[in-house]
């Protein structure tokens, strides 16, 4: 009897035409992990295998460490107009240059998706947004962001005067940057975050 | 608990603090770890590096204040191969565990596992889910929230339906077929003479006379002739009393009671719906501190995909930045202003608010003009004779109201720029003075039904003395009412089916094909949420006040705000753009579900006026011979076992109200001061989290 992969699960239904040693259980633990459900889960693998159907492999009962770069994802139709896809797919990859385990993929769309609480998505959107990795939003990291988000229309004493004042709304200990803890702080205080901060699968 | 190291080693830092450096304790200490104890406990810390290692690099923001056994893994913060470890081990400690112990993890997982397939096969019920879903990855949450609101009314107004349908409708259709009726006898009105009766009596909505071409259509239209004599309007029903072996069924009391439930019902619905909204806008501050924060990170939409909605959205946040900027600019302008130039200013709002509010009474006067005028002159034979005549007469006070809501706004929006204020105050003066013309019109077109059928309040008066109402012109005034809510509602649904198809279709077309400069600068149609949401409100107040005297209103409604929902998909998809200044759609949803309840308020007046005072009409309806509707529940009371009648006696008694209502005041100034005293908590600890921070930054500065 051929085991069990992804494909016969969901594509049978059913699996008693299979054998199921440990992929199950690869999948059962990945749903308390993540807030997707088992068929999201499956759906999610199918995603990623697209990506590239010569390097993914469909049986994932051995933990195989198989990384897609960052120039895969970033195409990814829910990822490719974002300005910041490239600092959303570096914010979840272990070694932070983007490239992505399945884990990762998961995880990534797991916190973006409009289950997950609002202090777990502060903490990697702080990350998102910290472009030099410093763990400071500074004011370069606000110019950049800006520029992203404007097309790069506003002019240069524009943009300086926004991160003044983004910088005078959100830090509270004075240092010209903002920590995580202002971060949060104006998060908590930003109405929109939460249904903004999301991507949809 | 946690060990710091580093610059800062005095005293005790917040675990959030700013740029600490921090332990990392191995996940060696899970294993150490006995029945019982938390991952906290544990001392799960962070490392934050600046630059390092492959593997330090990645950092690790342990929130370890939460950081509870009893958190589900997937909220966690860190990677999902640490999660899935954390899990495994979870397993195994679930293993060790005995008994109780692990009988009561076990059935925790479950539970979790099952609320979240509960809650996910329960989104599969909720209607119209893709199609909310397609429009907020398009256009963003602002012009969801408006197809999400619109969703809310029609299950609304469905659930209505189903209570009139069940508990009068189909009751009486049964009765009607069964020839159950009349049980209770005809009217017995003990305080008229019986030559005036008659005159009362005379209700015959059948035309007499010759039966022109057109009156089938001008019948479903005005919602007289044959249509008066359906289960349509209230003058149908019988006062039928059924009393068969076991089986009581009092239909009079079954329309009063469903009146009130359903009121009662959807008043607690949109409660519990603002309650949620109120929450977050309570903890939410002062805009004007968090609004560029809130511009830069709060403002883009993950979920866009579409890359002509992406460029539009990078525009309208461009657009919304220099406003503000220039926002700023003028505020400091006006802080140097000089004492004249102040005054200059004031006297002009002053004498613009004087003309935006002579302007919505002189639209008030016109419509309680017209509508007492078209009850006149619907009674005339020139205008019956003439199809398009008797048609426009019937509909003038739609037609007057409607004008008034179109015009006056675009008139508010000039005059507003005028009185220079700042942009948030615009559009709250706007959007106020907007809701105050809608609704209060509503209620002028109801004053002046009021006036004609009560003959202004003067009941001695020569029409209204035999009859307690103004029996020559209407002979069933209840009807009256509901056919006046019918068209109000059939002229609302067919203003927007006509503005989306001959205006917004058009538009869309000249564009594509015209490329002469005026019509581009005209643009696409904006898709603009309050307005929308005010005619929705407006169609939704103008249901409620009918649907006592016109019972199939809700199903109607339902199917307009059906067809509306699909018609101004439509429209949004091939021939608007998403509006230049964004709609913020959280702090918008509470106030829309307040306007809202005003509207509920609005219409329970002429509704309950109508039960306790006006004289129901003798010749038609469930409630004829009775002084007044509510004279049903004390005449079923007196009904019941002695018991049950001194218990309802005692608390309609004004020994049970006024203690109640002296209850519930204090009550209400109880809550009142606790919640303010919750608010002064907040805000001593925002000062206090302030304060802590400063003094460590000063520490910081001695060393």
């Amino acid at each position: 009897m051929q085991p069990c992969t992804m494909w016969n699960l969901c594509a049978a239904g059913k699996t008693e035409s299979c054998e199921l040693p440990g992929s199950e259980k690869v999948y059962l633990l990945k749903q308390d992990c993540t807030f997707f459900t088992r068929k999201e889960i499956l759906r999610l693998h199918a995603r990623f295998y697209e990506l590239a159907p010569n390097m993914v492999p469909m049986d994932y009962t051995n933990d195989p460490e198989v990384r897609l770069p960052l120039q895969l994802i970033i195409n990814m139709p829910e990822l490719v107009e974002n300005p910041f896809k490239e600092r959303i797919v570096q914010a979840f990859s272990e070694d932070g240059e983007g490239n992505l385990s399945f884990n990762d993929f998961v995880d990534m769309f797991s916190v973006m998706s409009e289950m997950a609480p609002r202090e777990l998505k502060a903490i990697y959107a702080f990350k998102i947004y910290d472009f030099n990795t410093d763990n400071f939003i500074c004011k370069s990291d606000l110019e950049q962001t800006l520029n992203k988000l404007t097309r790069e229309e506003l002019e240069a004493e524009e943009v300086t005067l926004v991160c003044e004042k983004v910088i005078e709304e959100a830090d509270m200990d004075g240092d010209g940057k903002l920590a995580f803890a202002d971060f949060e702080n104006m998060i908590s205080k930003a109405p929109d975050f939460l249904s903004t901060f999301h991507i949809r699968i | 608990m946690y060990t710091v190291e580093g610059d800062m080693d005095d005293g005790y830092v917040h675990p959030l603090g700013t740029g600490a450096v921090w332990q990392r304790s191995e996940f060696n200490d899970m294993n150490h770890a006995s029945n019982g104890e938390s991952l906290r406990q544990r001392g799960y810390n962070a490392r934050e590096t600046i630059s390092g290692p492959r593997e330090a690099q990645y950092q690790n923001w342990m929130d370890d204040l939460s950081q509870d056994e009893n958190k589900p893994i997937k909220e966690f913060i860190c990677p999902m191969k640490t999660k899935r470890e954390i899990r495994k081990k979870q397993e195994r400690m679930l293993a060790k565990k005995t008994g109780w112990d692990s009988w009561k993890e076990e059935k925790r997982r479950s539970f979790r596992k099952f609320r979240g397939k509960t809650s996910e096969s329960l989104k599969y019920v909720e209607v119209w889910r893709s199609s909310l879903q397609n429009i907020e990855g398009h256009f963003g949450t602002g012009i969801q929230s408006y197809f999400h609101y619109l969703r809310f009314l029609v299950l609304m107004n469905f659930v209505t339906f189903l209570l009139v349908g069940g508990f009068i409708v189909i009751p009486s259709i049964v009765f009607n077929e069964l020839k159950l009726d009349d049980t209770s006898g005809t009217t017995t009105t003990t305080d008229s003479a019986a030559s005036n009766i008659s005159q009362c009596l005379g209700y015959n909505p059948n035309p007499k006379g010759l039966v022109l071409y057109y009156t089938f259509i001008m019948d479903v239209l005005m919602g007289t002739g044959f249509m008066e004599l359906t289960y349509m309007f209230y003058g149908y029903y019988k006062n039928t009393s059924v009393n068969l072996v076991g089986f009581f069924y009092n239909v009079p009391l079954a329309y009063l009671v469903t009146t009130l439930i359903y009121f009662l019902l959807s008043l607690v619905w949109m409660v519990i719906r603002s309650v949620k909204g109120f929450k977050q806008s309570l903890v939410k501050e002062d805009s004007a501190m968090t609004n560029y924060t809130n511009k830069v990170f709060g403002e883009w939409d993950f979920c866009m995909k579409d890359p002509k909605i992406i460029k539009l959205k990078k525009s309208s946040i461009l657009y919304e930045l220099k406003m503000d900027l220039e926002e700023e600019e003028m505020r400091r302008i006006h802080a140097q202003r000089t004492m004249a130039q102040r005054a200059g200013i004031y006297i002009l709002r002053i004498v613009l608010n004087f003309i935006v509010y002579s302007l919505i009474g002189a639209a008030f006067y016109c419509i309680y003009l017209a509508t007492s005028k078209s009850q006149e002159w619907l009674k005339e034979e020139k205008v019956k004779g003439d199809f398009i005549l008797e048609l426009l007469v019937g509909y003038m006070p739609s037609i007057v109201i409607t004008a008034a809501n179109f015009i006056l706004p675009m008139i508010f929006n000039i005059l507003i720029g005028f009185e220079k204020y700042t942009l948030i105050w615009q559009i709250r003066h706007t959007l106020f003075r907007c809701i105050f013309l809608r609704l209060v019109s509503l209620g002028m077109l109801l004053f002046s039904l009021w006036n004609n059928i009560t003959c202004g309040g003067n009941i001695d008066e020569a029409n209204c003395i035999t009859c307690g109402y103004n029996s020559d012109i209407y002979k069933c005034w209840e009807t009256r009412i509901g056919q006046e809510m019918y068209k109000l509602m059939i002229f609302d649904f067919l203003t927007v089916l006509v503005v989306i198809l001959l205006v917004d279709f058009p538009r869309k077309m000249l564009i594509d094909h015209c490329s002469c400069k005026p019509i581009q600068l005209w643009g696409q149609q904006e898709f603009l949420v309050p307005q929308g949401v005010l005619d929705i409100i407006y169609g939704q107040t103008v249901c409620w006040i009918g649907t006592f005297f016109c019972p199939l209103l809700p199903l109607l409604n339902t199917v307009k705000y059906t067809i509306i929902f699909y018609m101004k998909r439509l429209t949004l998809f091939s021939n608007c753009r998403p509006a230049l200044r964004t709609f913020r759609s959280s702090s918008a949803n509470f106030f829309f579900l307040l306007v809202l309840l005003l509207g509920l308020a609005l219409s329970w007046v002429p509704v309950l006026y109508s039960v306790f005072v006006i004289k129901p009409s003798v010749g038609c309806g469930p409630f004829r011979g009775q002084k007044t509707i509510w004279q049903t529940i004390p005449t079923t009371v007196l009904t019941f076992p002695k018991a049950a009648e001194e218990f309802f006696g005692f608390i309609g008694s004004q020994a049970f109200v006024i203690p109640l209502f002296i209850l519930s005041c204090t009550l209400m100034f109880y809550l009142m001061a606790l919640s303010s005293s919750y608010g002064k908590l907040v805000n001593t600890l925002k000062d206090h989290l302030q304060m802590e921070r400063s003094r460590t930054i000063l520490l910081n500065q001695i060393h």
